[in-house]
């Protein structure tokens, strides 16, 4: 598993390199000393995961996260930060307080290692576009989530936003729809509308609709308008 | 300062203008003629002897800070001195009784009986007003040393929050353990730092001021484990005036304040900074400079984060020295926040 670890001070990062000698799995390809670089060195070296400090010049952890498209799996590390974890769901995270314990950095690195395991059955596209597979971090106002694409039914623009329908929690996220559309894998989402973009593997059932578009129900209730144009699209898609 | 004065002035005038006017009326029901014109004039003449001599006794007592005797002490100095001052307003008003034919025969006011009886009763006045005057200010000073404490206790409590924080800690924990392996001397030099610097912080709760060097010390510690974490993204700069040991500072107040301009200043620059800390004595006052790298910016004093410590200091420092100190955090020029405080040789007691 290719690491890259993410810290403002080299000691800090000294440091963590030393305990990680011990997890021959885990395999550091990079370290980055803030936000920018460390931006730079996932696009080019594609770790799968990211040990991240969340207080730094420039940019902090967060807004780095914000940045990436497909976030790797994060493991944060931190003085004291009680404030910033919060934000997070329980369980929803992993982390660890410096000065870095090894007893802790092993359970994290086996529960990182056992996530892992079942992502791996999927294949990961090699053009680099988001699939089902893949987490983006999505931070609303106080709080923040990592989300599978797997479980995110929809996509929906909303003036400069996009707002991300999973489980009942529909946040906001500052891109465009059609930014979003060109990343994303097209064998797993598609382009209902201008409005849309859904998640094909939630689709329920699917009715004619005026206009010779189409009304697809999602899983869970939400309906969708697929637009007269990319309806031909769809029942192509649909019907392999 | 003025509001005290104006409330003393008020009490003073008012005070022995109802003494002359209850003297004026008593003296006008038992009288069956009424009151003179001449006994008017005496009874003013009278109240403004007295409003002078208490005016004087009070900036006597203010000179050699009475105020600040134990009771014992203060009553074996009040009391002797309000019996001459009875006796001395006693013969201050014989020429004008004498002027406004209040005594016929002159030599009644020379008379023993009549100086004792007579000064008696300014004594026992002189007594009521110094009862008044020193039991407002042990009052006063009584309610501003509870304010003192409970803002005091406030004060700690922000500080164990805040001064010395956990991130600090745990980060210099940190450096100093990844220091072991690579530079064992100077990881065993940085724990000394650490630990001088928690003793201090024990300690301090309680003592109100503290040795300039002592400080000194706790900012120097505080930078070197400072310096280990940031590395050469910290540069620290110290321009200590020599006269500077003879004052005594709040203690962890520098540090705070070196703090804070790491904190919020040079952590957050990508390349690092400089932070600078000079002293200068002038005129029997302390000025302290810190200058670190970064831009406040509008409102950062209120900011979620820039705050607690900036309050606090204020706060301290108000408490400790009145308005003798001063504090203040601004933009000196695009690359650099100054943080000055300047403050007295001496606590002021009055």
């Amino acid at each position: 598993m290719k690491a890259l670890i993410v810290d403002d001070e080299r000691l800090a990062r000294k440091e963590l390199m030393k305990l990680l000698e011990e997890h021959p799995s885990i395999e550091i390809v990079g370290e980055a000393m803030n936000a920018e670089e460390a931006i730079q060195m996932v696009n080019e070296l594609n770790p799968d995961l990211l040990f991240l400090d969340i207080q730094m010049p420039g940019k902090t952890g967060f807004q780095l996260l914000e940045e990436l498209d497909a976030v790797p799996f994060v493991v944060f590390t931190t003085a004291y930060d009680e404030f910033a974890l919060k934000a997070f769901e329980v369980n929803a995270l992993d982390y660890l307080l410096k000065p870095i314990q090894a007893d802790r950095l092993s359970e994290t690195v086996s529960k990182i290692l056992d996530k892992e395991k079942s992502k791996s059955a999927a294949i990961r596209s090699a053009d680099k576009k988001l699939g089902l597979n893949d987490q983006v971090f999505v931070k609303d106002g106080d709080r923040c989530w990592f989300v599978s694409l797997n479980n995110v039914r929809m996509f929906e623009s909303d003036g400069n936003y996009i707002k991300v329908y999973f489980d009942s929690n529909r946040p906001m996220i500052h891109k465009s729809l059609n930014a979003l559309d060109e990343k994303l894998d097209e064998r797993a989402f598609f382009r209902a509308s201008r409005k849309h973009i859904i998640n094909l593997s939630w689709v329920e059932s699917i009715e004619q609709w005026f206009n010779g578009g189409l009304m697809v129900k999602l899983k869970g209730g939400d309906k969708v308008e697929v637009s007269r144009r990319q309806a031909a699209k769809f029942k192509d898609m649909m019907s392999l | 300062m003025v509001n005290k004065k104006r409330l003393y002035w008020t009490l003073q005038i008012t005070g022995w203008l109802s003494y002359v006017l209850l003297q004026i009326v008593f003296y006008n029901f038992s009288n069956e003629s009424g009151i003179p014109l001449r006994r008017i004039f005496f009874f003013t003449i009278e109240g403004l002897i007295c409003l002078g001599v208490t005016h004087l006794f009070r900036n006597y007592v203010n000179q050699w800070k009475w105020l600040n005797l134990s009771v014992p002490k203060m009553m074996t100095r009040v009391l002797p001195t309000i019996s001459v001052l009875g006796i001395a307003i006693y013969f201050l008003r014989v020429p004008f009784s004498i002027l406004f034919n209040i005594v016929t025969v002159q030599r009644v006011a020379f008379d023993p009986r009549q100086i004792i009886i007579g000064s008696s009763f300014y004594i026992i006045l002189l007594f009521v007003w110094s009862l008044f005057y020193f039991t407002y200010h042990y009052i006063a000073r009584y309610n501003k040393s509870l304010k003192y404490e409970a803002s005091m206790i406030e004060i700690e409590l922000n500080n164990l929050k805040n001064q010395l924080n956990p991130h600090f800690i745990f980060n210099a924990l940190n450096s100093i353990r990844a220091l072991v392996d690579e530079n064992p001397v100077k990881s065993k030099q940085a724990i000394n730092h650490l630990s001088n610097i928690l003793r201090n912080s024990l300690t301090f709760e309680k003592k109100g001021l503290t040795k300039f060097e002592d400080e000194l010390k706790i900012v120097k510690d505080y930078l070197s484990l400072e310096s280990i974490r940031f590395e050469e993204r910290l540069k620290t700069e110290l321009d200590i005036h020599s006269e500077s040991s003879k004052f005594l500072v709040p203690p962890f107040m520098i540090q705070t304040l070196v703090e804070n301009g790491i904190k919020h200043g040079i952590s957050k620059l990508t390349q690092g900074g400089t932070i600078h800390v000079k002293t200068l004595v002038d005129k029997n006052r302390l000025k302290i400079q810190i200058r670190n790298s970064g831009h406040l910016l509008n409102g950062a004093r209120k900011g979620k984060f820039g705050g607690t410590g900036i309050k606090n200091t204020m706060q301290r420092l108000k408490l400790l020295y009145g308005d003798e100190a001063s504090f203040r955090i601004v933009n000196e020029n695009n690359n650099f926040v100054l943080t000055e405080i300047i403050i007295p040789q001496f606590i002021n007691t009055a």
